[in-house]
C-alpha cells in the first residue's frame, strides 16, 4: 500500500516537489481571493510563471555546481 | 467546439510523444529478439490502459464539475509544469535532448545480453514491453482521462489518443526503425504549455475565479505561457552551460 502511495506521488508530483508544493499554495491564494469577493483571476497566471521560473533558476544552479564540482 | 478540438490535439500531441518512447523500445525488443513477445506485452498493457480510461473517464465524469475541475485542473497544472520544466531545461541546454537513436541502441544492447528461453514465452521481452508500454501509457491515459472529464469530451480525448497510435505505430511498421527525426522536445512544450494552460483554467474555474471573457481566457492563457515560456528559454540559454543529462 505504501509503495503504491510512493508510486502515485512520485508519478504526478515528478522529480521536482516544489512545482507541487507552489501549485497546491498558488490553488489556495486564488480559492482565499475569490472567497474574500476580491477580483482575484490574476493570482494563477502571475503566480504560475514565477513558481515555475524559480524552479529552473533552481535546476540551473544545480547543473553550474555540477559542472564546478 | 475549440475546446474540444484543443482537448484532441492536448491528448494526440501527449500521446504521440509518449508512444515515440514507447515504440524505441519495442522495435528494440523484436528485432533482437523476435516480435511475438513484445507485441504480446505491448497489447496486454494497453489492454489494461484502455479498460483505465473507459472505468475512471465515466466515473470522473460524475462528479460535480466543481470540484472535479479543482482537483483534476490542479493535479493538471502540477503535471504541466512538469513537462514544461523539462522541456524549457532541454531547449535552453541544460539538460540533455531525449536520443531516440542512443535509447535504440542501449535497448538492442540489453536484449542482446539477457538470456533466452529455449523454448516458449520470452518473458524478458514480454515484461519489458509490458511495463515499457503500461509506464509511459499511464502518463497518456492520465492526460486522456483528465482532459475529457473537465470538458465531458472523454470519446473526443480518447479518439486523439487512438489517432496518435495509428500514426506512430503505422509509421514505425512501416519505417521498422526508431522515429528519432520526431521533434520530441517541441511536441513535449506544446503539451506542457497546453496541460498548464488547461490546469490554470479548470483550477481557477474550480476555486471559483470569474476569468475575463469567460471560455475565451483558455486562449489568451494558452497565448500567455507560450509567451513567457519562449522568454524562459531565452533567458536560460543566454550563457553556454555544461550539459547535464
Amino acid at each position: 500500500m505504501r509503495r503504491a502511495w510512493h508510486g502515485i506521488v512520485d508519478f504526478v508530483v515528478g522529480d521536482e516537489p516544489w512545482i507541487a508544493v507552489a501549485v497546491v499554495l498558488l490553488v489556495a491564494a486564488a480559492a482565499l481571493g475569490a472567497q474574500l469577493g476580491d477580483d482575484a483571476w490574476w493570482i494563477l497566471p502571475a503566480g504560475v510563471p514565477a513558481a515555475l521560473w524559480i524552479s529552473l533558476v533552481r535546476a540551473r544552479r544545480a547543473t553550474e555546481r555540477q559542472r564546478s564540482s | 467546439m475549440t475546446g474540444n478540438l484543443l482537448v484532441f490535439l492536448g491528448a494526440a500531441l501527449a500521446s504521440a510523444v509518449e508512444m515515440v518512447e514507447t515504440l524505441t523500445i519495442v522495435l528494440a525488443l523484436g528485432v533482437s529478439r523476435g516480435w511475438r513477445a513484445p507485441l504480446q506485452g505491448a497489447a496486454a498493457a494497453l489492454a489494461v490502459l484502455v479498460v483505465l480510461i473507459a472505468a475512471l473517464g465515466s466515473t470522473l465524469e460524475a462528479i460535480p464539475l466543481d470540484l472535479l475541475r479543482l482537483v483534476v485542473g490542479t493535479l493538471l497544472l502540477v503535471f504541466g509544469l512538469q513537462w514544461l520544466r523539462k522541456a524549457i531545461l532541454r531547449a535552453s541546454g541544460l539538460k540533455a535532448l531525449h536520443d531516440e537513436d542512443e535509447a535504440y541502441a542501449a535497448e538492442i544492447a540489453a536484449a542482446e545480453a539477457a538470456d533466452r528461453p529455449a523454448a516458449g514465452l520470452d518473458r524478458y521481452a514480454f515484461v519489458i514491453s509490458f511495463k515499457s508500454t503500461l509506464l509511459e501509457g499511464l502518463e497518456v491515459a492520465f492526460i486522456v482521462i483528465t482532459l475529457g472529464a473537465n470538458q465531458g469530451a472523454t470519446a473526443i480525448a480518447a479518439a486523439g489518443a487512438v489517432v496518435a497510435f495509428v500514426v506512430v505505430v503505422g509509421i514505425g511498421a512501416a519505417v521498422r526503425h526508431p522515429l528519432s527525426r520526431v521533434p520530441e522536445n517541441t511536441l513535449k512544450l506544446v503539451v506542457g504549455l497546453m496541460l498548464t494552460s488547461f490546469g490554470t483554467f479548470w483550477a481557477g474555474e474550480g476555486v471559483g475565479l470569474d476569468w475575463p471573457g469567460g471560455d475565451a481566457a483558455l486562449a489568451v492563457l494558452i497565448v500567455l505561457t507560450a509567451a513567457w515560456s519562449w522568454a524562459f528559454i531565452r533567458l536560460l540559454a543566454r550563457e553556454p552551460r555544461t550539459v547535464a543529462a
